[in-house]
């Protein structure tokens, strides 16, 4: 007589996609980053959005949705913020996100509800798990665009889209021009510091890195120091503890809670920066999001890794 | 002796008693038989002696001590019990399996000693199997499987011996060397009881038959008495005969052909 | 079974073992093995292999046999070749344990506690409902409220990931794919509290099996409580099976396809079957979280994964035997 066997595996097939949005920062591709451009490399006029298709032309968008984090702060900051009607679900900066009613989780926006505030501009997050999202809403007559914003190069030339979108270009390219100004200072200011290894790990089960093609990376190397992951050119990555310790990174840099759990290991022993207590603690709040403060980002990640380097 | 006294048991759930206060001795040093047709309670009677079906009411006793009372391993030191059928999920040795016959004996901490081996090499013996040994038990022919189950309770060294249908599915040839051996187990001084539908064989070796109809007995005597056809037609509701054999001259049963409405035999 | 078999599994073990803490995304010689488990010789190895490696394999070892010998138990008790230690729902109530525990961000501490809690609780339930059901000790009984309270798990886990937060997701799955590599020394001492408790117990009804193996008339025949012992067999079962899923997630196919390999040497009875799936499968968890760990550097694969592609070909074999 066959017996049921419960299997989560079904589970993992049906929630899936959530492992993949994840963090935000997970790529479905490998997005060759690259990091030694910090100047606004866009020319002034952005033409496709991040799933290649054409921005829309014509009015100004006054009413968007937003479900991607990143995309929703941005669009506060360009001054765009008044016309969102919907974000999802756990977009929480800045606090005036909060009062913009949520059209549900990012993973599986709920189409009714972005539907039923009448957008005529949608944001969604250029994955392939919101592709077919993307494409609903195109036949449903809506307009979408699609972003990811893995690194600096994606943030600047996404803000100055959504600029274009929304009318606010010389804000957009206000913003874009200011961060690439601090960007270039924090990098010439921590030119000739020794350069340490560094090893950001995001997530500590399953281990999840910082991979070469993130914002992060970018920051780290702005900031005078290499990422030992700088090798992947995903945004992030799954690894092993036995392969950090093959690594062996000078220094590790992590959030409060990653930080508190590895040095509460047993297992994490085993790297000799964690033995040596090499563990830099970073304001995940300021440069866990590749937001408008990129810049306050690079010059705090400076002040810890090079302390009175920069100014 | 197994003596069974006003017996009555009720399957849960059902409407009617499947067996309603039967009483009669299985006697030492005897062959016992229930028989009856389908559905009448033997296959129940023999549930109850071991536990599987509550009594509902009415005792079953071993040599006046209540089965009841007796603990699991007691009584199967005591009774051992050969159920209708048994098909093996995972096949074992003959060897192996004849050997189990002593877990009453040694439970699950001790070790098989020189009185477990001389019983399973006794039982073995007795039963004719003795060759079989190495073999897996699906390997084995009906008839050879059989000897080994009886083995297997041979084995139980126990004082009475209990079998449902022990010979169905076997050839005449089968058939016969399991009436035979249980026979010669009974004069041996085993009380045997044994439920069948063989009714001649049945009438041939039995020392005492039980006549079960509808949960109740309806006639219990020596094999002379109870095969008869004024008390068999009623409860098989079958015309037969009832013969002597040319043989041994025990009585035997023909069973008739089916009449037709007219009354004339089926085919004319 | 012969002695020289029982011989080569225990070196096949052995040598399983040392070689998984020999190899990894960092090699250490095998000359340097001793010392470095001892904490001698090369630091960088002594570290690898007493903080990372020593950990992992004694758990897997740990997890291998406690699934082996849950599995043995019951595939001869309820006569089921597909039986296998999770049937009772005891995965089903472990991840929802495990799925809770890391919404409310308990912590790496209370989470296989909870997933524990978890497996217990569903056992339980299944014994529940199948005295609700009317039938105490009657195997199908039990099985299909096994089935049922294992459905009810995971519709109940589906519901708490779908709207959750990324992060509880991806922990929640993580957990769920099974993994030697999260445990502690602690944890691995108390599971092998309970292997070696339980576990013994069950080898010890061994004998017990065999009976309940002939079929409920028959071991009823030989003097068994089948109902009572059927009861105390999954339950103790169910216990090891707990342990293993407490501390190291889900691991799949282990015990239903190990006593199949096991029997196909030729062990038939119990007890000597119930130590050769113990350690049978502690050899194959060992040998599959060292694939998961060489296979695809610099990543993982999870452990269950590799369990089931181990597994799945060996089932297909055996079922075209069978026809």
């Amino acid at each position: 007589m066959p017996v049921f066997r419960f299997s989560p595996r079904g589970v993992v097939a049906v929630c899936a996609a959530a492992a993949a949005i994840g963090c935000g920062s997970r790529g479905t591709g490998a997005t060759v980053a690259d990091s030694t451009r910090v100047d606004s490399p866009v020319g002034s006029r952005v033409t496709h959005d991040d799933f290649g298709r054409p921005l829309p032309t014509g009015a100004d968008a006054t009413r968007i949705v937003s479900i991607n984090p990143a995309t929703t702060e941005l669009l506060f900051a360009i001054g765009a913020g008044s016309r969102l009607v919907g974000r999802s679900e756990y977009d929480l900066f800045p606090d005036s996100a909060r009062l913009v009613p949520s059209v549900g989780p990012a993973l599986r926006p709920n189409l009714e509800a972005i539907l039923r505030t009448r957008p005529d501009l949608v944001v969604v997050y250029a994955s392939a798990d919101d592709r077919e999202s993307a494409d609903r809403l195109t036949r449903a007559g809506v307009s979408v665009v699609a972003f990811k914003i893995d690194n600096i190069e994606q943030f600047e030339r996404d803000a100055i889209a959504l600029g274009q979108l929304t009318g606010t270009a010389a804000r957009a390219r206000e913003i874009v021009d200011s961060i690439a100004d601090t960007l270039t200072r924090v990098r010439a200011a921590t030119a000739d510091q020794p350069r340490p290894t560094v090893f950001l790990p995001i997530w500590e089960r399953p281990l999840i890195v910082i991979g070469g093609g993130s914002f992060m990376s970018e920051l780290l190397d702005i900031a005078g120091a290499r990422n030992v992951y700088g090798d992947l050119s995903a945004p992030s990555a799954t690894v092993t503890i036995e392969d950090v310790v093959r690594r062996n990174p000078d220094l590790i840099l992590a959030s409060p809670t990653t930080a508190a759990t590895i040095r509460a290991s047993a297992r994490w022993r085993a790297v000799p920066a964690v033995r040596a207590g090499r563990i830099l603690v970073y304001d995940t709040t300021l440069i866990g999001r590749p937001s408008v403060r990129l810049g306050a980002a690079a010059l705090s990640l400076a002040a810890l890794l090079h302390p009175g380097a920069v100014r | 002796m197994i003596a069974f006294r006003d017996v009555v048991v009720r399957y849960p759930g059902a409407a009617a008693d499947a067996v309603r206060g039967v009483s009669f001795d299985a006697a030492t040093a005897g062959l016992t038989a229930v028989v009856g047709p389908n559905g009448s309670g033997k296959s129940t009677l023999v549930r109850a002696l071991i536990g599987r079906v509550p009594l509902a009411s009415g005792t079953i006793a071993l040599d006046d001590v209540l089965v009841g009372g007796l603990s699991g391993d007691e009584r199967a030191r005591r009774i051992a019990v050969v159920s209708q059928r048994e098909d093996l999920a995972f096949p074992t040795l003959v060897s192996e399996y004849v050997a189990l016959g002593r877990f009453p004996h040694l439970g699950v901490w001790h070790a098989a000693g020189p009185e477990d081996r001389r019983a399973i090499a006794d039982a073995t013996a007795s039963a004719g199997v003795t060759g079989l040994d190495e073999r897996r038990i699906d390997t084995l022919s009906g008839g050879e499987w059989q000897r080994v189950r009886l083995a297997r309770a041979l084995a139980q060294s126990a004082e009475a011996l209990v079998l449902d249908e022990p010979t169905a599915f076997l050839d005449v040839a089968h058939e016969m060397a399991v009436f035979e051996l249980l026979h010669r187990v009974a004069r041996s001084g085993q009380a045997v009881l044994l439920v069948s539908h063989q009714l001649n064989l049945v009438a041939r070796f039995a020392d005492h038959l039980v006549l079960l109809h509808r949960g109740a007995v309806a006639a219990a005597g020596l094999p002379d008495e109870v095969m008869r056809a004024e008390i068999l037609e009623p409860v098989y509701e079958w015309p037969l005969v009832v013969t002597r054999d040319p043989a041994v001259g025990a009585p035997a049963l023909v069973p008739l052909r089916g009449r037709t409405s007219a009354g004339r035999p089926n085919g004319q | 079974m012969r002695a020289g078999r029982w011989l080569l599994l225990v070196v096949a073990l052995i040598a399983v073992s040392l070689v998984a803490i020999a190899v990894g995304t960092i090699s250490i010689p095998i000359s340097g093995l001793w010392d470095a488990v001892r904490g001698a010789g090369d630091p960088l190895s002594a570290t690898v292999v007493r903080t990372l490696r020593l950990p992992r394999v004694v758990a897997a070892i740990l997890v291998g046999s406690g699934l082996g010998v849950s599995g043995a138990a019951l595939q001869g008790t309820l006569r089921n070749p597909l039986a296998e230690p999770y049937l009772l729902g005891v995965s089903g109530g472990a991840a929802v344990g495990a799925v809770v525990a890391t919404a409310l961000g308990l912590g790496v501490v209370l989470l296989p506690l909870a997933a524990f809690a978890g497996a217990i609780v569903a056992v339980v339930a299944a014994f529940v409902v199948a005295r609700a059901a009317g039938g105490r000790g009657d195997p199908r009984v039990l099985l299909m409220a096994g089935v049922v309270v294992g459905a009810f798990a995971n519709a109940a886990i589906m519901v708490l990931l779908a709207n959750a937060e990324p992060n509880v997701v991806r922990n929640a799955l993580w957990w769920m794919m099974g993994s030697v590599g999260d445990a502690t020394w602690p944890q691995i001492g108390v599971l092998a509290l309970y292997i070696g408790v339980a576990g013994g117990a069950l080898v010890l009804f061994g004998r017990e099996i065999d009976v309940l193996a002939l079929g409920a008339d028959a071991a009823a025949g030989l003097g068994v409580d089948v109902d009572r012992a059927t009861r105390r067999v999954f339950l103790v079962a169910s216990l090891v099976a707990a342990a293993t899923v407490a501390a190291a997630g889900l691991v799949g196919f282990v015990g239903l396809v190990v006593p199949h390999i096991v029997r196909a040497t030729g062990v038939r009875r119990h007890r000597p079957l119930l130590i050769g799936s113990a350690l049978t499968g502690a050899t194959l968890v060992v040998l599959a979280d060292l694939l998961g760990r060489i296979l695809m550097p610099p990543a993982e694969l999870p452990l269950g994964a590799v369990t089931a592609l181990i597994g799945v070909p060996f089932f297909l074999a055996k079922l075209r035997r069978l026809t």
